[in-house]
C-alpha cells in the first residue's frame, strides 16, 4: 500500500487525495481480477475433485487440457443469459442482493496478508474485521430470499440467517485460542510469530481442538456441505437463489468460493504458519523485494490444501438437518471452543510463565 | 381462495404467524417423479400434508383390456420402470395361470436370475437416490456404476437396457449366450466388494444415521392398514416374503436365502434407517440367490413349445380369471385378469406396491421437519410410473 502511494505521489507527481485514491483503486482492481481468476479455478477444481471422488472425469473437452476452459466458458454463457426478475419480486432488493453478498465477502480480502508487505490494510483487529465484515453476506442472502417472492427462497434465507448467526459464536470463540498464543489481533503479527516459533497449531494441544472447531464452524459459515441447508437442493430446490439466473446467479456462486478462500486464509494464517515456510526453512518475510512474493505462493498452497478438504467433505458427507446444525453449534462446538480457549490460557500462564 | 388459518403466538395481537402452504412437487428434485405433496408448514415443522397423484396416469390397465395378452407385456415394463423384469414376470405368470401352462425349467431359472438382477438394480437406484435425498451426492454415482453392469448383463439376452420385455407368457424370449452365466458370477464377486464400500460411504455414516433413525416410523398396524409391502413392510419387522412363503417360481423353493427384516438397530423399529438397511441386505440375498441359480440352472428349452404360436396368432385363453402376486423390489405386485375367451382380457387390473406404500405418507409426515419429509419419501422408494399406472 505504502509503496503504491509513494509511486503515485512521487513517480507520477500526484498530490492531494489522488495518490491514496489511485492506490486503493489499483489494489481493489487487482484483487477483483485475482478473485475472478481464483473463483474460476476453484469451480473447475471443485468439479474435478467431485468427479474423481465420484469415479468420473469431470469436464474434459473445453479448452483441451482437462477442460481447463470450462469455467470461463460457463462465465461467458452466464453473462449472455437473460436477466430474469420474477413477477412479484421486490425489484430493488432482488437487484442489489447479489452485490451485497459479494461485497461483504470481498471486503475481507483487504486484511489478508499474502506476503510481507503484500497486504492492503494491516488492521489492528484484522481477525475480527474479517469475521465481522463477512457476516454482511447474511443480510444479502436474506434480501435475496425475501425479494424473490418464493417460499423455497424464503426458507433458504431463514435457514441461512439462523445458521450463520449461530456459527459466528463458535468460530469467533475458537479463534480466540491462537490470538491468546500470539497476543495480537493483527494478522501480520501471526506471520511474524510463526516465523519465529513455528506453527501456532503446534503451540499447545488445545490448538488442535480450536482448529477443528473453527474449521467446522467455517464450513457452516460458507454454507458448504454438510451445512448447505440454505441451498439444500433436495429439499429447497436451490434455496435462496432459486429464482436467480444469469450473472446474478453467478455472483452467489462466486461469493461461495470467495468466502471459502477467506476462511481458508484465516485458517492458514492463524494456525498453519501463514506465508512462512515450515520450520522457517527460508525466511520468506525478510527476503529482498521481488523474492518476498514467494510468500504468496506458500500461502496460496496452504489455502488450497484447506479448500481441498472442504471439497472432499462436501462430496462425501450427507447434509444435516436444521435442528442438528443448531445443536452441533451450541452444544458441541461452542463448549469445545471455550474449552480450547481456557486450556490455552492456562497453558500460556503455566508453561510459558 | 382458502383462508389461511391464523393464530396469535402470544398476547400481542399485532404479531401473528401464518401457516405456510408449501407445494412439494410435482416438479421437485426429491419427489422421485411427479408426486405432488401439499404441505402445511409451521416454520420448518410440517403440520399437515396431502399428497396428490395422477400426473403420470397413462391408463395402463385400460390399455390392457384393448391389446392382446402378449402385447400387454411391454406395457408392464413401463409401470415400475426400474424393475421391468419383475413386472414382466408377474404378468407372464398371470397369463400362464389363465392358460394353464407352465414355463420350461430352464426358463424358470432364467426368470429367477433376471428378476433378482433387476431387484439389485432397483435397490441400487433406491440407495443412490436416497443418498441424494439426504444430501450425499457420491453414492448415486457408485450405485449407477454397478447398475450399468447389470443393465449390460440384461441387455445381452433381451436387447434392451431398461424396459426389457424379456419374460413373456410361456417362458423367456430367447436363451442367454454361453458366457452369460460366467459374467453374472463375475459380477456377483465384484458387487460384494462394492457393497462393502457403500456401507463405509453411507450406511454407517453418523450424519446419515442421525438423519434417518427414529424418522418416519411405520408401525405394524400401519403396514396392515395400508397393505404396504416389500422393504417397507419388512423394515417394520414383519418377516413375510412371497418368494419364501408363496414361491411363485419353482426355483425359489430350491435356493437358500434369508428374509432380512428391520431390527430397530439405531432407534425405533420401522424407521427410515431400518427400511434402508433391509434394502441393502436384500441386495446381498439376491446375490446369494443368483449364485445358486447360476450353478443349478439346467439346460433345455426356454419357451413352452405350444406357446410359440402366440407370436403369429393372439392367445385366446378359456373364460375364467386369474390372480398372481409376485415379490417386486418395492413390494407385492399382483395382476388380476378376467378372460371371456377373446384375444384380450375383459378386465385387467394391477395391484401396485408403490401405491400402497405411498398411501401411508400423509400419516407419516405431520410433526416431522421439511428435511425429514424428503427422507421419508425417499425411504418409501416409490416409482410414480407404477403409482399412477
Amino acid at each position: 500500500m505504502d509503496i503504491l502511494i509513494t509511486f503515485f505521489a512521487e513517480t507520477l507527481g500526484m498530490s492531494g487525495v489522488w495518490p491514496l485514491s489511485f492506490a486503493y483503486a489499483t489494489c481493489i482492481g487487482s484483487l477483483l481480477g485475482f478473485v475472478t481468476v481464483y473463483a474460476m479455478f476453484a469451480i473447475w477444481m471443485e468439479r474435478k475433485v467431485a468427479a474423481h471422488i465420484q469415479q468420473r472425469l469431470g469436464p474434459m473437452e473445453v479448452g483441451g487440457w482437462h477442460g481447463w476452459a470450462q469455467s470461463p466458458a460457463d462465465a461467458l454463457k452466464l453473462l449472455f443469459k437473460e436477466d430474469i426478475i420474477p413477477d412479484g419480486a421486490n425489484k430493488w432488493l432482488f437487484w442489489i442482493a447479489p452485490a451485497v453478498v459479494f461485497c461483504g465477502v470481498f471486503a475481507g480480502f483487504i486484511a489478508i496478508p499474502f506476503a510481507a508487505g503484500v497486504q492492503i490494510v494491516d488492521i489492528n483487529l484484522g481477525v475480527f474485521f474479517i469475521i465481522a465484515i463477512a457476516s454482511i453476506e447474511v443480510v444479502g442472502v436474506i434480501m435475496a430470499g425475501w425479494a424473490s417472492n418464493s417460499k423455497y427462497s424464503l426458507f433458504g434465507a431463514v435457514r441461512e440467517a439462523a445458521q450463520v448467526v449461530s456459527y459466528e459464536l463458535p468460530s469467533a470463540t475458537a479463534l480466540l485460542a491462537p490470538i491468546l498464543v500470539v497476543g495480537s489481533f493483527k494478522l501480520s503479527d501471526f506471520n511474524a510469530y510463526q516465523a519465529e516459533h513455528g506453527w501456532v497449531l503446534f503451540a499447545n494441544p488445545f490448538m488442535w481442538i480450536a482448529l477443528l472447531c473453527f474449521f467446522i464452524a467455517s464450513l457452516a459459515g460458507c454454507k458448504r456441505a454438510p451445512f448447505d441447508l440454505p441451498e439444500a437442493e433436495s429439499e429447497l430446490v436451490s434455496g435462496f437463489h432459486t429464482e436467480y439466473s444469469g450473472m446474478r446467479f453467478s455472483f452467489f456462486g462466486l461469493e461461495e468460493y470467495v468466502s471459502m478462500f477467506v476462511v481458508s486464509a484465516i485458517t492458514a494464517t492463524l494456525f498453519l504458519g501463514g506465508y512462512t515456510l515450515p520450520f522457517n526453512l527460508l525466511d520468506v518475510g525478510n527476503l529482498p523485494a521481488p523474492f518476498h512474493l514467494i510468500g504468496v505462493a506458500v500461502l496460496v498452497v496452504k489455502i488450497f490444501a484447506v479448500i481441498f478438504v472442504q471439497m472432499w467433505l462436501r462430496w462425501t458427507l450427507p447434509r444435516m438437518r436444521v435442528d442438528q446444525v443448531m445443536s452441533l453449534g451450541y452444544k458441541y462446538l461452542l463448549p469445545w471452543g471455550l474449552f480450547a480457549v481456557a486450556g490455552t490460557a492456562i497453558w500460556q500462564v503455566w508453561m510459558e510463565g | 381462495m382458502e383462508a389461511l388459518e391464523m393464530y396469535t403466538t402470544d398476547d400481542r395481537t399485532d404479531v401473528y404467524t401464518e401457516e405456510l402452504k408449501l407445494n412439494l412437487g410435482p416438479q421437485h428434485p426429491s419427489t422421485h417423479g411427479v408426486l405432488r405433496v401439499e404441505l402445511k408448514m409451521d416454520g420448518e415443522i410440517i403440520t399437515g400434508s396431502r399428497s396428490d397423484i395422477g400426473y403420470l396416469h397413462r391408463c395402463a390397465e385400460k390399455i390392457g383390456e384393448n391389446v392382446t395378452y402378449l402385447q400387454f407385456t411391454p406395457y408392464t415394463d413401463r409401470m415400475d420402470y426400474l424393475a421391468s423384469m419383475n413386472n414382466n414376470l408377474a404378468w407372464s405368470l398371470t397369463v400362464e395361470k389363465l392358460l394353464g401352462v407352465e414355463a420350461p425349467e430352464r426358463a424358470q431359472w432364467l426368470r429367477m436370475i433376471c428378476a433378482e438382477l433387476n431387484r439389485i438394480a432397483s435397490h441400487l437406484i433406491a440407495f443412490g437416490t436416497y443418498g441424494i435425498d439426504i444430501g450425499a451426492n457420491t453414492p448415486f454415482f457408485y450405485a449407477f456404476r454397478e447398475r450399468e453392469s447389470i443393465m449390460e448383463l440384461l441387455e445381452r439376452p433381451s436387447g434392451a437396457r431398461m424396459l426389457y420385455n424379456y419374460i413373456q407368457p410361456g417362458g423367456v424370449r430367447r436363451d442367454v449366450d454361453e458366457n452369460w452365466v460366467d459374467d453374472v458370477l463375475a459380477f456377483c464377486d465384484v458387487f460384494e466388494r462394492r457393497w462393502a464400500e457403500y456401507n463405509t460411504l453411507l450406511t454407517n455414516n453418523l450424519i446419515f444415521i442421525k438423519r434417518t433413525a427414529n424418522i418416519g416410523i411405520v408401525t405394524k398396524e400401519m403396514v396392515f392398514d395400508n397393505g404396504a409391502g416389500g422393504p417397507v413392510m419388512r423394515g417394520s419387522g414383519i418377516k413375510w416374503d412371497l418368494r419364501r412363503d408363496v414361491p411363485y417360481l419353482k426355483p425359489y423353493d430350491e435356493v437358500e436365502f434369508d428374509v432380512p427384516v428391520g431390527e430397530g438397530t439405531h432407534g425405533t423399529l420401522g424407521d427410515c434407517w431400518d427400511r434402508y438397511w433391509v434394502r441393502m441386505r436384500e441386495m446381498m440375498e439376491s446375490i446369494r440367490i443368483i449364485r445358486q441359480g447360476c450353478k443349478a440352472m439346467p439346460g433345455g428349452e426356454v419357451m413352452e413349445k405350444g406357446m410359440k404360436k402366440m407370436y403369429k396368432t393372439p392367445l385366446k385363453p378359456a373364460p375364467g380369471e386369474a390372480y398372481v402376486r409376485c415379490e417386486n423390489p418395492r413390494g407385492e405386485l399382483g395382476f388380476y385378469v378376467v378372460s371371456e375367451g377373446g384375444t384380450s382380457p375383459i378386465r385387467c387390473r394391477a395391484r401396485g406396491p408403490s401405491f400402497c406404500n405411498l398411501s401411508m405418507l400423509d400419516s407419516l409426515l405431520p410433526g416431522t421437519m421439511l428435511a425429514d419429509a424428503v427422507a421419508i419419501i425417499g425411504s418409501l422408494d416409490i416409482v410414480l410410473g407404477e403409482v399412477d399406472r
